[in-house]
C-alpha cells in the first residue's frame, strides 16, 4: 500500500507567530549575573533570591542525564531564560494587548472561560498576562493567582511549599528551573471546598530561542476537591526552545485533585518538565495527560503516596510524529499502607517518531496492603517509527498486589478489513481505530478538551496514513 | 577484594531507579587459578564431538569485559561440543565445588549442526560450605533446522559467587530451549543474550529462581529479533524469602526487518517475607511495525485462599508454601525430561524454601 508522507503538517492555530516583541528580554546564557538580574527584574524577596542562587550552584554541579533522549543540542548559552511581554498582569481580557489577546482567542481560552471554567490564567512568554476567577470562589477562600503575586501576598504559604515537594537537587533541569523560574499559577483550595468547574492555566511561548520556566503550586486542603487543567503551545522556530516548568501539588488528607494536561508545544521545543504530587491520608490525585508536541519530551509525573489509603491514577497518551522523541511516563511511590496506583498509558508513533514509556512503581517496606496495576499499550503506524517500553517495578514488601502488562503492535489488518467492508475508506478506518485507541484517555477529559484532543489526533494523522 | 560493576542493561533508564547495572563490593576474584578436577562429563554418543578447539569468545553483551577476558585467558575448563545427529544421548557436565576445587572458570562452546536435535545439561553444585567462585561463558550456535535444549542448573551454596554469560546465535528455522535453574550463590549474576538472526527461528528461555538469606539474584536477559517470523519467549518464575533480592531485567528488542516476529516475556515473583525485594525492568524495544510484543510482570505474596485451603487439609505452613512454590514452578519443570534431574530440583526447592 502506498503511503503518503508529509514532513510538515499544518498545525494551524498553534503555529501562529506573533512578532517577537517584548518589554524586556534578558541576554542569552546562564550565569550568576543573569540569575541576579532576573531576581532584580522580578523584585524577589531575599529568601527567593537565595533559592535562585543556591539552585544555580546545584545546576552547575549536576550532570546531564545519562539515559533517555540525546540532549546535546541544548546549549544554555543560546537560550534567553526571561522574556517579559509587553503586557502587565490584567484581570480583564480587554486590557490585554491585541496581538496577545488574539492568540489566546484563537486557542479558545476566553470562550472556554465563559462556558466551562471557574478561573483562567494565561501566561505569554515569561509572565502571566491574565488571571481571573469567579467571585463566588473568592468568597469561599479559594486563592488562584499568578506565582509572583503569591510570593508577595502569601509569602509564608509559598515559602513552606516552594521547591519542597520537588527538591532542587532532584535533577539538573529542576535546579535550572529553580534558578530562573518565572510565571505560573498558585492555587489554594481551603478545607472542604469542592470546586464544581475546573481552573485552567494556559502557557504560550512566543519568543524564539527562549525558555519558559513557569512554576505551578497547588495546595488542596483537607477534604477539598479541584480539577486543574494545564495547556501549553508555541509556534515553531528553527532553533530550539526550552520548557523546564515545575509543578508541585499538595493533596491533603481526604482531598481530591485531578490534574489534566494537553501539551502541544512546537516541534522545536525541548520539554524537560517536572511534576510531583504528595498525597495525604485517603487523598487522591489523578493525572490525565495528552502529549502531542515537542521535539524532545522528558516528562514523568510522580505521585508520592504518603498517607494511608492514598490513591493515584495516571491516564496518558503520547503521539510522536516525524522528528519527535517523546520519552514520557509516570512514577508512583507507595509510602504508606493500603495505598493504590493505577496506570493506563498509551502511545502512538508514526512518520519516524519515537515514543518511550518510562516509569517507576516503588512499593516501600511500610506500604503493606498496597495495590498497583500498570498497563501500557503502544501502536506503531508505520515501519520506520520506534516505540519502547522501559518500566521499572520495585517491590519491597510481600503484602502487595502488583501487576504490570504491556503490548506493542500495529493496527490489525483484520480490523481494517472489517471496517472497510462496512464502507469506510482505509484512511477513515485507521483514523477511527486510532481514536478508539485514544478513547480511554479522551473520555477522561472535559468534553471541549476531548474534542481538542481528537482534532489534534486528526491533525497528526493527516498525511501519515493512507 | 574487588568492587565490580556488571550486567549493564542494553538501554539505560534513570540512575535513581538502581537497575541499570549491579555493583558488587568486596568480591574475591581468584588470581592463581588451579585446575578444576571435580568435573564429570557423561559418556558421549558417536555423533557428538568434544574438544577444546575453539576461538576466544567475543560477546556482544556479557557480564563485563573483565569477566569475559578472564574466561578467554584463564579458563580451567574448556569444552567444544559439536552435535551431528538427531538422536543423541543427553550430554551432561557436572561440576562439583569442594575445598580442592573452589574456583571454576569455564568456557563451553556448543555447535548444533543442521538438522540435529540434542540436549546439554550443565550443573554447578557445591554441597559443602566452601566459598566457591564460578565465572563461565556458554555460547551456542543453532544451525538451520536444529533443535537444542540447554539446561543450566545452579545448586551452589549461599556463600559462593556465580557469574554466567550466555550467548546464542540462531540460523533459519532453528530453535533453542534454554532452562536456567538459578537457586544458589550469595551473588548469582546471569547475562543471557539471544541473537535471533534466522528467519522463523525460535528462542525460548525458562527460568526458575529461589533466593534466600541475603542472596542477590541479578538476571539480565536480552532477546534481539532480526529474522522474519522469529520468536522469543522469556518465562521467569521465582520465589524470594528472608532478605533476598532479585533484579530482573528482560529486554525484547524488535529490530527493523523482523516482520511478523513475536516476543513474549512474563516474570512472576512470589515474595515469602516482608523483607525480600523484587526489582524488575521488563523492556520492549520496537523498531518494526509488523510485530507483536507482550510483557507482564507480577509480584506479591502467595494467595491467602490457596494457602488456607492447603493448610485446612492438614499441612503445616512451611509444607504448604513448598507445595505452592512447586505448583508455580511446575509448568517449567514438566518440560525437563530427565527425571533424575527433575527430582533433584524438587528436592532443592524443598530444601531452600523449608
Amino acid at each position: 500500500m502506498a503511503k503518503t508522507q508529509l514532513e510538515e503538517i499544518n498545525r494551524n492555530i498553534y503555529d501562529i507567530k506573533n512578532k517577537d516583541e517584548y518589554d524586556y528580554k534578558i541576554k542569552k546564557g546562564l550565569t550568576r549575573e543573569i540569575v541576579e538580574e532576573i531576581s532584580n527584574q522580578k523584585n524577589d524577596p531575599d529568601w527567593m533570591r537565595e533559592i535562585r542562587l543556591k539552585a544555580l550552584e546545584t545546576y552547575n554541579k549536576l550532570e546531564m542525564p545519562t539515559w533517555g533522549p540525546d540532549l546535546s543540542e541544548l546549549n544554555m548559552d543560546e537560550i534567553a531564560t526571561y522574556v517579559r511581554p509587553k503586557s502587565k498582569l490584567n484581570s480583564s481580557w480587554d486590557d490585554v494587548p491585541d496581538d496577545i489577546k488574539n492568540t489566546f482567542d484563537k486557542l479558545g481560552i476566553p470562550e472556554a472561560e465563559k462556558t466551562s471554567l471557574a478561573g483562567v490564567g494565561a501566561q505569554y512568554d515569561s509572565e502571566v498576562v491574565y488571571h481571573s476567577m469567579k467571585d463566588e470562589l473568592l468568597k469561599q477562600g479559594v486563592i488562584y493567582t499568578d506565582m509572583e503575586t503569591a510570593v508577595k501576598d502569601y509569602p509564608d504559604l509559598v515559602k513552606e511549599h516552594f521547591m519542597k515537594c520537588v527538591p532542587i537537587s532532584d535533577h539538573k533541569f529542576v535546579a535550572l528551573h529553580a534558578a530562573v523560574w518565572s510565571g505560573g499559577s498558585f492555587v489554594y483550595v481551603p478545607k472542604g471546598v469542592k470546586l464544581e468547574m475546573p481552573l485552567q492555566s494556559y502557557f504560550r511561548l512566543n519568543s524564539p530561542e527562549s525558555g519558559q520556566f513557569e512554576h505551578t503550586l497547588i495546595i488542596v486542603d483537607e477534604g477539598a476537591s479541584l480539577h486543574f487543567i494545564e495547556g501549553c503551545s508555541a509556534p515553531k522556530y528553527n532553533k530550539v526552545n526550552l520548557h523546564a516548568g515545575c509543578v508541585e501539588l499538595y493533596v491533603r488528607d481526604n482531598a481530591y485533585l485531578r490534574y489534566s494536561t494537553i501539551e502541544n508545544w512546537s516541534k522545536n521545543m525541548l520539554n524537560l518538565n517536572t511534576k510531583k504530587a504528595i498525597c495525604g491520608k485517603n487523598a487522591e490525585v489523578d493525572w490525565v495527560s495528552g502529549s502531542f508536541g515537542s521535539k524532545i519530551s522528558m516528562l514523568y509525573p510522580m505521585s508520592i503516596l504518603n498517607g494511608e489509603g492514598a490513591k493515584t491514577e495516571f491516564t496518558g497518551i503520547s503521539f510522536a510524529g516525524g522528528g519527535q522523541n517523546l520519552d514520557n511516563g509516570f512514577k508512583a511511590i507507595h509510602n504508606a499502607p493500603n495505598t493504590s496506583s493505577v496506570v493506563n498509558a498509551k502511545s502512538i508513533s508514526k512518520n519516524g517518531g519515537k515514543c518511550t514509556y518510562r516509569s517507576l512503581i516503588r512499593i516501600n517496606e511500610n506500604a503493606t496492603g498496597s495495590k498497583s496495576s500498570v498497563s501500557c499499550e503502544s501502536l506503531m503506524l508505520d515501519d520506520f517509527s520506534i516505540s519502547d517500553t522501559v518500566p521499572t517495578n520495585d517491590i519491597r514488601t510481600d503484602e502487595v498486589e502488583f501487576s504490570h502488562e504491556a503490548k506493542i503492535g500495529k493496527i490489525s489488518d483484520k480490523t481494517i478489513f472489517y471496517l472497510m467492508s462496512r464502507g469506510l475508506s482505509e484512511e477513515d478506518a485507521k483514523a477511527m481505530i486510532v481514536r478508539g485507541f485514544a478513547y480511554p484517555i479522551s473520555k477522561e477529559l472535559p468534553v471541549e478538551y476531548a474534542v481538542e484532543m481528537n482534532n489534534l489526533i486528526n491533525l497528526e494523522l493527516e498525511g501519515a496514513i493512507g | 577484594m574487588t568492587n565490580i560493576v556488571l550486567n549493564e542493561t542494553p538501554v539505560r533508564t534513570s540512575r535513581n531507579f538502581n537497575i541499570n547495572n549491579v555493583k558488587l563490593e568486596d568480591i574475591e576474584i581468584p588470581k592463581n587459578i588451579q585446575a578444576f578436577k571435580n568435573v564429570k562429563v557423561s559418556e558421549l554418543s558417536s555423533k557428538i564431538a568434544l574438544n577444546t578447539d575453539f576461538n576466544n569468545f567475543e560477546l556482544k553483551y556479557g557480564l563485563n569485559d573483565f569477566l569475559t577476558e578472564q574466561v578467554n585467558n584463564n579458563a580451567n575448563f574448556k569444552a567444544n561440543i559439536v552435535i551431528d545427529s538427531k538422536t543423541n544421548k543427553d550430554v551432561k557436565i557436572d561440576f562439583k565445588f569442594d575445598e580442592a576445587n573452589k574456583d571454576l572458570i569455564d568456557a563451553i562452546n556448543i555447535v548444533a549442526n543442521e538438522d540435529t536435535k540434542s540436549t546439554i545439561i550443565v550443573k554447578y553444585e557445591s554441597d559443602c560450605n566452601v566459598q566457591a567462585y564460578h565465572n563461565g561463558i556458554i555460547k551456542a550456535v543453532a544451525k538451520s533446522n536444529s533443535v537444542l535444549n540447554i539446561i543450566v542448573v545452579n545448586f551452589m551454596n549461599e556463600v559462593s559467587n556465580n557469574f554466567l554469560s550466555i550467548e546464542n546465535c540462531f540460523e533459519n528455522d532453528s530453535k533453542i530451549n534454554y532452562y536456567i535453574i538459578d537457586f544458589g550463590g550469595q551473588n548469582s549474576i546471569t547475562n543471557y543474550y539471544s541473537n535471533i538472526k534466522g528467519n522463523n527461528a525460535n528462542s525460548r528461555l525458562n527460568t526458575l529462581y529461589i533466593g534466600s538469606d541475603e542472596q542477590l539474584i541479578d538476571l539480565n536477559y536480552i532477546g534481539e529479533l532480526y529474522g522474519e517470523k522469529s520468536n522469543v519467549n522469556i518465562e521467569v518464575q521465582g520465589a524470594l524469602k528472608d532478605k533476598a533480592r532479585k533484579n530482573f531485567k528482560g529486554t525484547i528488542d524488535f529490530k527493523k526487518g523482523c516482520k511478523k516476529a513475536v516476543g513474549n516475556e512474563n516474570e512472576n515473583c512470589i515474595l515469602l517475607s516482608d523483607t525480600a525485594k523484587s526489582l524488575a525492568l521488563p523492556m520492549l524495544l520496537c523498531s518494526e511495525e509488523d510485530v507483536e510484543g507482550n510483557h507482564s510482570t507480577s509480584s506479591g505474596k502467595v494467595a491467602e485462599k490457596e494457602l488456607f485451603y492447603i493448610m485446612s487439609r492438614g499441612f503445616e505452613l512451611k509444607d504448604a508454601l513448598k507445595l505452592l512454590v512447586r505448583a508455580k514452578f511446575n509448568k517449567i519443570l514438566e518440560e525437563i525430561k530427565d527425571e533424575e534431574l527433575r527430582n533433584e530440583i524438587l528436592e532443592q526447592i524443598d530444601k531452600r524454601i523449608g
